[in-house]
């Protein structure tokens, strides 16, 4: 189990992350916050690139900075902007990363062919990575991650500049690799994670907020969403937060401390609606 | 129990339990073997050909060399092959996107880097040589010379490692490179022959002690560098 406890991050004067107590075993938890949150900080904390100012990281008790070694043997790290080397190809890059992660030939071999084929790379493995896309390369990333087929994988905005249709392959990649491990990933966008998150860990004010499955998150809103055609008929204070078109008219949902239900329908809360009520003081 | 029954258990039981420290020399072996030459100098090709060019410049200026300033040329030119090689590879390493992925990894970039450093030495050393070999004009001033060029490697070698290890920043190697450059160029400059002089004064014994006590340094920060426990910051 990998476990924070009262973990605070500062720089300076400047407070990143302030007595943060989290747990995590095998399952999907996803960070969702705005940016500037502290998503990116603890990522980069569970990684061993920076360290907590105050509190410690434990991996099955014992604390990651002793660990050494032996802590970045479990781990898989995808980080936020994922340099590749655009003059070799994927499988090059991958067997050289898994020398650098202490893999043997034959094995590094091995895994290396079988997680391009996971990732659907088998066509261009031999292909330079500078002509590969956006998703395409993220997909090398996700595979590097993987090659010392880690306890703990540590995703950094993992679908940041994906279109849909790579997002949408990518969510599944992560749901058939989180069946034994513990997969930390950070993200603004909700989509990402609505359908694959055992727990979601939200952030406000450089604290943590929640931590809990969507579920339960999407249910501190039950009962103070609502949708209308006719936003003019409501005379109570709410919030707006999104609109869609239906049959020709614009619907907009939004939320409300009062009850609505005369005035417009009552709808089930989702994790978007959870985030732009909890944010909306933020600049998303 | 008697005694001897009972220490020998506790030998057993710590000889079980503790994992010996690996020494450096094991830790060099291990990864030799485990990354392989390979890829410890990996994606550096353009690295070697931008030294390589350089170097090459620099040897058609120090051909120029005065006589009377063949020295304070030697010692400037000699550890120029370190410098550039780690100035290039190293600068193109930390701006490269994979930095901070790589100081994930079991061996970290920092770790590889220091076995670079090892070859960069050796190599470095061997330029060294031949820069004296050529500035020499008899046996004796080879002697003379040699360890003092090997001594301003060694030194710039100890206090580049220690800005790899001490500062961060993409260009920590840059800035170095550009401070040695410009102290050699500005102290034979601004000194002439009074600092000819002065390196030709140095007896072998003095230059020779130094070369030794800088390989020692540098040895010595290498193998921290491949044995230290990860808990330097890498990002912001």
């Amino acid at each position: 189990m990998l476990s924070l406890s009262n973990v605070t991050k500062k720089y300076g004067s400047f407070t990143a992350l302030e007595d943060i107590n989290l747990e995590f075993s095998d399952g999907v938890y996803a960070m969702l916050a705005p940016n500037g949150a502290g998503k990116t900080t603890l990522i980069k904390m569970l990684a061993t690139l920076i360290f907590p100012t105050k509190g410690e990281i434990l991996w099955n008790g014992d604390e990651i900075v002793g660990l050494d070694a032996s802590y970045r043997d479990i781990i898989g790290y995808l980080p936020q902007d994922f340099g590749y080397y655009k003059n070799h190809s994927p499988r090059e890059f991958l067997l050289y990363m898994s020398a650098v992660k202490c893999m043997d030939r034959d094995r590094a071999k091995r895994k290396t062919d079988e997680l391009i084929d996971l990732v659907g790379l088998s066509d261009v493995r031999d292909k330079k990575m500078r002509e590969f896309s956006g998703g395409m390369i993220q997909r090398v990333g996700i595979a590097q991650a993987m090659l010392n087929d880690p306890k703990i994988l540590i995703l950094d905005e993992p679908t940041a500049g994906l279109d849909p249709k790579e997002r949408v392959r990518f969510r599944n990649l992560i749901s058939s690799l989180s069946k034994d491990r513990i997969v930390i990933l950070s993200t603004h966008i909700v989509s990402d994670i609505e359908t694959i998150a055992s727990r979601v860990i939200m952030f406000k004010n450089h604290k943590l907020f929640a931590n809990d499955a969507p579920a339960a998150i999407c249910g501190t809103l039950t009962g103070k969403v609502y949708e209308t055609d006719d936003i003019a008929a409501v005379k109570v204070t709410y919030l707006a937060l999104t609109e869609h078109q239906e049959n020709g008219k614009t619907v907009m949902r939004f939320a409300s401390e009062s009850d609505c239900s005369d005035m417009a329908r009552s709808v089930s809360p989702n994790l978007e609606d959870v985030f732009l009520y909890i944010y909306r003081d933020e600049t998303v | 129990m008697n005694e001897k029954v009972k220490n020998t258990s506790i030998e057993y039981i710590l000889s079980q339990g503790l994992v010996k420290p690996q020494t450096a020399r094991e830790r060099i072996a291990e990864m030799l073997r485990t990354i392989g030459f390979r890829f410890i100098f990996w994606d550096t090709g353009y690295s070697l050909f931008f030294t390589a060019v350089t170097l090459a410049g620099i040897l058609v200026l120090f051909s120029f060399a005065p006589n009377n300033y063949r020295c304070s040329a030697a010692v400037g030119v000699a550890p120029l092959l370190f410098l550039l090689i780690t100035l290039f590879a190293e600068t193109s390493e930390r701006a490269c996107g994979l930095y901070e992925l790589k100081q994930t990894c079991r061996y970290t970039i920092r770790q590889i880097t220091a076995l670079r450093v090892i070859c960069y030495s050796v190599v470095g050393s061997v330029f060294t040589a031949v820069v004296a070999a050529i500035s020499a004009d008899s046996g004796y001033e080879f002697l003379s010379l040699f360890p003092l060029c090997l001594s301003a490697l060694f030194i710039c070698a100890v206090l580049g490692l220690s800005a790899m290890r001490f500062l961060p920043g993409k260009w920590v190697n840059a800035v170095f490179s550009a401070a040695w450059a410009f102290v050699n160029i500005v102290l034979p400059f601004s000194l002439g022959e009074k600092w000819e002089a002065i390196l030709r004064n140095i007896p072998i014994v003095i230059s020779a002690v130094l070369a030794v006590f800088g390989a020692a340094v540098l040895a010595y920060q290498i193998s921290k560098m491949l044995s230290e426990v990860k808990k330097y910051a890498v990002a912001q």
